[in-house]
Parts: structure tokens; sequence; C-alpha cells
């Protein structure tokens, strides 16, 4: 669940001068990303770019204000690419007088919090009162390394309307610490004019003709395995994923997987290059309207849900503004405006009612269960339960032998 | 010898140190300060995965650097040695006609050998994909001419991973071989000529080997940032071309392992640093340079 996002919206991200690409390989690695997006999305062609010039043109918003620390009631938040309707933060400023000093400084998971632990395990500043991460690295950070503050319940009453699905997860209960911001879907991906069959399971998958990929975010493809080999990935251990590990290995070993990658996949799935990707459901949202042979399943064992989680970093001093911040999008209008740009599935009750009042494409998106998931499409999902630390060294490391780099 | 001289004499000892001091100061908290917190880190351990690691002369993260990455410290050396040789084949003759049948189209031309990597480093290495996949020109032509089988390809195999790194490094090639021929006097070769040799003869035995010093620093140029480099293979290549810059950059940012990952990069210098010696001392650049 790392390296997701939109790639329409990424594509229109301006790439980072040169000099910050020479800097080695942590900064690098976050323009692979993008520019795996910003190709992907060439490759689909002029209806994506099209979508792309409207993201520009609020690109630099935000006050500019110096964040964390700045002015009198500037809050910096980080999110991820694409997690943003632009627009919305200026409708959030003058509702609340907040100005918001909006980051997309979050391409990965691992990647990001090798950039704020050193400041965070020092009691330094992080100049950030809010950012955004996935299941299991909010559980790392509140649980773990408790490096966040409790959000300020008084400036959030929109908290009811939280979808009651994800009220109660188990890193944390009551949901104290973080808020969803939106969530997605683990399945399979294919392009059905080269699988030339439908697939309906991981060993479908395996067997389709073609090049196939996995994603090296290792709880989605190791969720997908453990399910497939009959491991519950809800209370994972290394032993029980023993033989998830196993079927991996013999793939990776038969050349069935030849490759481990984060959302680069979009391109490669279209123009055919790929038959069949382990693959993000927001992704798949929207190639599938350009390329109707670009199929996405959750497989019939299931699929993995996730969600990424709003924090608030123990440095800051802006709780209760950044409290008001998730507030605003907790409001089910302009969640459904954030959900009819982002596109994943939005963690507010509401939100497909709201969608149809919009009308027009956003009404549209109101019947995709890519989007609004039916009761049906979320039975068939589950998400990654937690792992203590000595778990998740063993489950990273026999990961990373399989991908080839550890 | 210390009062003895006059004053120019000293103001002669002291100048030289004047002037390197700038540079030591830089060289002081930019590489040997970084170089002894990387060889402390890698000498480090850590109690759980998210402590600081405390320095406990941890040798054991040394030999799991040599003994688990053998195969992607091979495979690093092995593809990075194939690029350089590469884009020797390549740089050469373009470095050749540049400075020798350039005119003044020289700047023109070496313009164009730089022009293209303007182009952010990601973007090109990425067009590779386009270039080499299975509906690109290339594998169709090489599927047509027999070279390829129909359901073969290019990518996700060690040819692309050299060729992306071929690619993006020859500018750092063809630059320093160009000097180096431009700065050849053309008498040398006329020279040669009145002592009757052929042309091949005056390239083999002047040309050639007064441009040695560009190619060492070239093939320098090329082999060190090649082999440790990872976005080529992580874009072009699979899960069976890895190189160390893959797995120090797993161990740094998803295992979060410091120490090994610093291991991992001090035996990377260490090797490097072997193989430039006993590569200067083979074409005896001292000399040379």
């Amino acid at each position: 669940m790392t390296e997701r996002r939109p790639p329409r919206r990424s594509a229109s991200r301006p790439f980072p001068p040169m000099g910050a690409m020479t800097s080695g390989p942590l900064t690098r690695r976050r323009f692979l990303e993008r520019a795996g997006l910003a190709l992907g999305a060439v490759a689909f062609g002029p209806a994506l770019l099209a979508a792309c010039g409207s993201d520009d043109d609020s690109s630099s918003g935000g006050s500019g204000g110096s964040g964390g620390g700045g002015g009198s009631n500037d809050i910096a938040i980080s999110n991820w690419t694409s997690y943003m309707d632009k627009p919305q933060l200026k409708v959030f400023a003058q509702a609340t007088g907040i100005s918001v000093d909006y980051r997309e400084d979050i391409n990965d998971n691992n990647e990001y919090f090798a950039k704020i632990r050193p400041n965070l395990s020092k009691d330094q500043s992080i100049d950030t009162d809010g950012f955004v991460l996935t299941d299991w690295m909010a559980s790392r950070i509140i649980n773990t390394l408790e490096w966040a503050q409790p959000l300020d319940e008084a400036k959030f009453p929109n908290k009811a309307n939280m979808s009651p699905a994800l009220a109660n997860p188990a890193f944390d209960p009551g949901r104290r610490y973080s808020a969803p911001w939106a969530s997605g879907a683990t399945g399979i991906a294919y392009n059905i004019s080269t699988t030339g069959k439908e697939i309906r399971s991981i060993d479908d998958y395996l067997s389709a003709p073609g090049t196939k990929t996995a994603l090296s975010e290792m709880r989605d493809t190791m969720g997908l395995f453990m399910l497939s080999a009959g491991a519950d990935p809800t209370t994972p251990s290394y032993a029980a994923a023993g033989p998830a590990f196993d079927k991996l290995q013999k793939a990776v070993d038969d050349g069935e997987i030849t490759q481990f990658t984060g959302n680069e996949y979009v391109g490669d799935l279209g123009n055919g290059d790929i038959a069949a990707a382990i693959a993000w459901s927001g992704d798949v949202a929207q190639i599938t309207v350009d390329n109707p042979d670009v199929r996405f399943v959750i497989p019939d064992e299931g699929g993995m849900l996730w969600s990424d989680n709003f924090m608030i970093p123990y440095t800051s001093e802006k709780a209760a503004e950044a409290t008001e911040f998730i507030n605003f999008f907790y409001d089910p209008a302009n969640a459904a405006e954030l959900m009819a740009f982002i596109q994943y599935i939005s963690p507010v009750v509401g939100v497909a009612d709201q969608l149809r009042t919009i009308g027009g494409e956003a009404a549209e998106l109101a019947d995709n269960p890519l989007v609004v998931p039916t009761e049906e499409f979320l039975a068939g999902l589950t998400i990654f339960g937690s792992l203590d630390d000595e778990e998740e060294v063993k489950f990273d490391t026999r990961f990373a032998e399989i991908s080839g780099s550890g | 010898m210390t009062d003895r001289d006059d004053e120019g004499r000293k103001t002669a000892r002291i100048a030289p140190w004047a002037l390197l001091g700038p540079g030591m100061i830089f060289l002081f908290f930019f590489f040997f300060l970084p170089l002894y917190t990387l060889l402390r880190m890698s000498l480090s351990s850590s109690e759980s995965r998210f402590s600081d690691p405390s320095f406990t002369w941890e040798w054991a993260n040394y030999t799991e650097a040599f003994s688990q990455f053998g195969e992607q410290f091979f495979r690093s050396f092995l593809y990075a040695g194939a690029a350089t040789l590469a884009a020797l084949v390549i740089a050469y003759p373009l470095a050749y006609v540049i400075a020798f049948r350039g005119g003044r189209w020289k700047n023109l031309m070496l313009g164009l050998v730089v022009v293209p990597f303007f182009t952010n480093f990601l973007i090109r290495t990425l067009a590779w994909k386009t270039i080499l996949g299975n509906e690109g020109v290339v594998v169709s032509v090489l599927r047509t001419v027999g070279f390829l089988a129909e359901n073969e390809g290019l990518l996700r195999r060690p040819i692309a991973v050299i060729g992306g790194l071929t690619y993006n490094f020859l500018p750092f090639m063809v630059l320093p071989i160009y000097v180096a021929l431009e700065k050849i006097d053309p008498r040398l070769v006329d020279a040669s000529r009145d002592l009757y040799t052929n042309t091949w003869g005056a390239f083999r035995r002047v040309v050639f080997p007064l441009s040695l010093p560009g190619v060492f620093a070239g093939s320098l140029l090329v082999f060190i940032p090649a082999a440790g480099d990872f976005v080529n293979s992580y874009y072009l290549g699979s899960t069976q071309t890895t190189m160390i810059g893959n797995v120090v950059q797993n161990q740094f940012l998803v295992q979060v392992d410091y120490p090994v990952a610093a291991a991992l990069s001090f035996v990377f210098m260490a090797i490097v640093l072997a193989i430039v010696t006993i590569y200067a001392r083979s074409l005896g650049t001292e000399d040379l340079i």
C-alpha cells in the first residue's frame, strides 16, 4: 500500500529539479515513482493528460507559511501525491481562517518514515502538523513509537460521520490518534487481451501467460498470497505465512513473477507489456475507463483492504487546528468533492449521496464499487493485521530475499 | 629549518597550506566525518528495530554483508563492467570523430551529446521501458529477424539493465575521452606518418596511448556510479537482476537496518577501490597523469 496514487494526477506533478536527483538513493526513489506514473499516464493518452491541467493550476496552493512553528494560524500537512483536490484548501481557509501549507511529500511509507525518524526520535520538530500513513505504519507510529498525539475531540464533531467499519481498528481503538483519509483495495489487475482469459484467483494469475508483476509493498502481495495459501492475514504470523512465502518463492524462481513494483505497473498493463499485476484499486479504477481490456478483480480467496490515516505528530503545537483540518474533510459534502477527485474509497458515511447530488461524472462514481464499495465488494476484503517488531523483521527479510534485494 | 629562510621562502611554505585549507576543511566535514560516522554505524547494533544503533564492534554486519549479498555484489560489478566496456566502444569513435573531424561542428556535436541529459534521469530510464517494451519497435524488429523468439522480450533481462546503465552514463565516457583526444597535437600523427607508420599504426602507437588518461577517467566515471546504481535495475530489470544498490535501498528504507546498510556501503567502497587500483596499475595511469 505504499506507492499508490491515481496515475492521472501524478502525471501532472512537476518533476523535481535535477539537483535533487543526484542527491542519492533516498530522494531518488520518490522520483522513480512519480516518473513511473508520468510514463503510465502518457501511455494512456490525451484524456489523462487533459485531466492533469486542472491540477497544475493550484499546485502551488497553500500559504507558503513556514509550517509547524510558523505563523499564527498556519498549519503544515504532509500527504501523498494526488490525494487532495487543491481548491478545497482555499475553501477550508475561508471557512476556518486556518491556512494550510500543504505538501505532497509522502510517496512511500518506509521512505517517509526514514525522513521523520531522525527528528522524532530526538524530540525535534518535523515542521509538520499532520501526516497520512497506511495502517501498519500508523500502528508503528501510534503504538510502537508513540509519536502521535491525540486528535482534539472538541474540534472533531464530524467524527460521527466516520464509517463504522473503520471506527475501531486494532491499532487505534476508538480512533483517538488517527482518522482514515481514504481507503482502497488490493487485488489483481490484468489485461484480457494478453492473458486471453478472465482471472479469478492467485492461481489463475500465476498460470496466465505473459509477464506478471507483484507489489513491492509486502503486506499487499503477501496478503493475497496468504489468502491463496489458506492463511489468515488478519492475524498474521511468520509460521503461518510459510506456505504463502514458499508459493511466492516458487513463482519467482519459476519466472512467473518477474518484478516487484510500486504503481509503475499502470502503464505496462495498458500497453500489454504486463499481462497481470497485483494492483491497487484506485489505479485501476482510472485505467479501465480508457482501456476496457484492463480489468480489476478481487480474487475469490479474498483481497486486501487498507486505509491511509491522518495523524498529528507529538511535536506539533497545532493539534487543534490540525484536527479542524481533518474535521473539514469529514463533512460529507467536502468528502464527496475530495473523492470525486482522488477516486478512492471515502471513510465518510453519506459520500455516495453527495456524489449523486454533485451529478455528472461524480454521480457515475457513486456506482463504481472501486470508489463506493458495495457490501458484497467489501465482504471479499481483509485487513492485514499488525505484526510485532520481531515478526515484522522476519516478514520483511524473507520478502526482500524473494524479491531479490535481500 | 624553521627560522632560517627569508620572508619570501616562508610565504612559499605557508601558501600551499592556505590554498589547500578550504578544500581540506570541506573534505573533513563532507568526506572524512561522514565516512567515520558510516564506519561507526557499520560496526553498530541495535537492540530492537527502532532503537538507535549503538557502537559495539559488530563485525557480524560485515559477515552478513559478504555472505548474504555476494550474488548482488558480483552482479553489480559484472553489469557495471559490461556497461563501461559498452560505453567505451560507443564513446571512443564518437569522441574521435568529434575531436578530429568535427571542424566547425565540434561544439554543436558536443552539445548534442549532452542535450539528452537535460531530461530527467528517471524519464530517460523509463523511456527505455517503452523502447524495449514488447510492443516497441526494437522487439518487433528483433523478432522478425529471428534474434528473439515470439514470446521473448528484452525488458527484465540483464541486457536491458546493462543497456540502461550504458546509456545513462555515456556522456561521462565521451567527454573525458574527447578532452584527451582534443589535446593531442596533430603534428605528432604527421610525425609518425613521416616515420613510415600507416593510419592504424599511428592510432595504435600515438593517438590511443595519448588518450589513455581520458579513457581512464571516463571508465571510472562510468564504472563507479553504474556499480552503485539501482534505478536501472529497479525499472528495467527483474528479481534476477538486482544489484547492490537495490539491497542497500531495501536494508535502509524497508528493513530499517542501518548497520547492515552501512557495512554494505563500506564493502562496496572497498571493492571499488581495489578494482580501481588494479585498473590504474594495469593501464600505468600514474605515469600518464
